[in-house]
């Protein structure tokens, strides 16, 4: 335990350079998807054709993890207590290995390159592990932890473990190590939905939305032994898939599945009870991507019913730019405006205030595209239509630029509060 | 753990947050008289808060840890920052600029989550935990204080 100041105050928040080269790089991925769909519209035929895998990681790598590790920077701090040491340089290095291991995935995929995937497997194996070390530092220093903070923990253990199994997969599909491929898909698909980016996100839920959406806390219950039981519920269906034991697959399959229903139904239910009588454009983003991944469960389900190829891929969609992507769009509209406000007003600067650095109505264009592109996305796979494939592909390519250019806006804003307004420091105020 | 300091001063956070919420719905609707006494309530509430920290629990977290320049420092500049982003609310009532209110209204509300994170997770539990001999006798005062203000 450290019980400084450095703990607790603004100091401890990184500069502000350190998450934003993350949530600025994230949305080129979002375009670069945008461009597979467009011109090679034909890769939703099937999850498991090469163009499938690649745009799967261009957003889940490319935007969702990026965006989740810059944030995390932000959030450790904050939530924890726990200051990434050497926080530029780490921030630095991570972010440049994460975007060039990112595109070499994408390209690798894409191509099936062997010698792309290995420089991939490389560079993202080692930024995600240098961040995991940073982060391990700054948790060993912090206090003890509970709740949200026990859960953070978790969430960085199931995205270790998934990032691992998919180094095993680039090894094996470059090099021809003699693994089983598709049970390590499968265990590394549930650990990185369910054990990193689905605990992440119930871990920043607990805290963010009664805290922000001003709503009742979630049951006690949940937020005490949710993300512990998941962990265990994976670990023991890993244990099951591993060695094909069929039954128990099943059933913990379908506990897993009923894990995260519970989780996404408290979270809504929460949200209806919200006192705040305007919902925001970040509030019902948050909203689309909750019911999108309850949509996405559903097609998951109905994957063990049905050999409709369509059905993977649309659950596909539906969990992760419907679900995550949405859900982080709604969240960045918060961040970003936010950071922006408190590293003016740390330095003595009369800020201006949130809305007026990020425009509510062009959030609010933004994600109407989004939740258009989404929908014309689900149809054209459920119909197969390549044409609406295209359109969707057009879309996206819209709703990112656009996403890149709200948050450069923002920038934009800030620099010119800070150019254009002389520093008075107020007393307790540290430059 | 949750123990008395952490759960009491938490509890009055998520009060706060139910009048802040009264304030905005009121203002949003531009119904400026009752969103005028909506804030009022809000930052009596949030001042009574920051008067129990900052007279009775951070002198004791101060004077039994030694640390007068940590955390709690770091608490009264945030304190500071959030009275002057309520004279900023009070200013847009009285122009009733929705619009203006929103958006510091909006900045208010996160900055002040942020502040209650850092306090939530980290300072109440170190208090709970340094203070631990005199605790109970710490959160009776503490809950007078807020009660005493609230009536």
């Amino acid at each position: 335990m450290k019980p400084t100041g450095s703990v607790l105050g603004y100091d401890s928040a990184p500069p502000i350079s350190a998450p934003l080269r993350f949530f600025l790089s994230a949305p080129l991925f979002g375009i670069v998807a945008g461009v597979l769909l467009v011109f090679a519209p034909s890769l939703l035929e099937s999850r498991w054709t090469p163009g499938a895998l690649s745009i799967t990681h261009l957003l889940t790598v490319g935007f969702m993890l990026m965006v989740m590790v810059g944030a995390l920077f932000q959030v450790l701090p904050v939530v924890c207590g726990a200051a990434i040491p050497a926080v530029r340089l780490t921030a630095t290095v991570v972010h440049v290995l994460i975007v060039g291991g990112a595109l070499a995935l994408a390209g690798g995929l894409l191509l099936m390159k062997p010698a792309v995937l290995m420089t991939a497997a490389t560079l993202l194996g080692t930024g995600f592990a240098a961040f995991l070390f940073a982060a391990m530092i700054a948790l060993l220093h912090a206090p003890a932890a509970r709740g949200s903070q026990r859960d953070l923990r978790l969430a960085l253990i199931g995205l270790g473990v998934a990032v691992m199994l998919g180094l095993a997969l680039s090894l094996t599909l470059a090099k021809g190590l003699a693994l089983p491929l598709l049970t390590m898909l499968e265990l590394h698909v549930g650990w990185a939905l369910l054990g990193g980016t689905g605990i992440l996100l119930a871990a920043t839920s607990w805290i963010v939305v009664p805290m922000f959406q001003i709503t009742p806390p979630y049951p006690a219950t949940l937020t005490r032994y949710w993300a512990s039981l998941c962990i265990l519920a994976l670990t023991i269906w890993s244990v099951a898939t591993v060695f094909d034991w069929s039954a128990a697959k099943t059933a913990l399959s379908w506990s897993l599945v009923g894990f995260a229903a519970i989780f996404l139904i408290a979270t809504l239910t929460l949200m209806r009870q919200t006192r705040r009588n305007v919902p925001d454009a970040s509030f019902r983003s948050f909203r689309l991507g909750i019911w999108s991944l309850l949509g996405g469960l559903a097609c998951l389900l109905a994957t063990g019913f049905s050999d409709h190829p369509s059905l993977p891929v649309l659950t596909g969609v539906l969990v992760m730019y419907g679900g995550f992507v949405s859900i982080i769009q709604g969240m960045l509209y918060k961040i970003v405006p936010f950071l922006a406000w408190l590293n003016l007003t740390q330095s003595g600067i009369k800020a201006p205030n949130v809305k007026q650095l990020q425009p509510e109505a062009e959030a609010r264009r933004q994600l109407m595209v989004h939740g258009l592109a989404l929908a014309v996305l689900i149809v054209a796979v459920a119909l197969g239509n390549l044409g609406m494939v295209r359109i969707a592909g057009l879309l996206v390519m819209l709703e990112f630029a656009w996403l890149a250019s709200n948050m450069l806006g923002v920038i934009r804003a800030y620099r010119r509060a800070r150019t254009g307004t002389t520093t008075t420091l107020g007393p307790g105020q540290t430059a | 753990m949750m123990t008395d300091i952490t759960r009491l001063m938490t509890h009055d956070h998520r009060e706060c947050d139910d009048l802040f919420a009264s304030a905005e719905n009121a203002a949003a609707r531009g119904e400026w008289d009752k969103a005028g006494h909506a804030l009022n309530a809000f930052a009596h509430a949030l001042e009574t808060h920051f008067s129990a920290e900052e007279e009775i629990l951070f002198p004791r977290f101060e004077a039994v840890t030694g640390m007068t320049e940590g955390p709690t420092r770091m608490m009264k500049a945030d304190h500071r920052n959030m009275r002057e982003q309520l004279d900023l609310l009070r200013d847009a009532i009285a122009q009733k600029d929705s619009s203006a209110y929103e958006g510091e209204s909006e900045t208010l509300l996160i900055m002040m989550q942020q502040h209650n994170m850092k306090e939530e997770n980290i300072l109440y539990p170190m208090c709970d935990q340094q203070l631990a001999p005199e605790r109970t006798d710490l959160a009776d005062k503490l809950s007078g204080h807020l009660d005493g203000a609230s009536k």
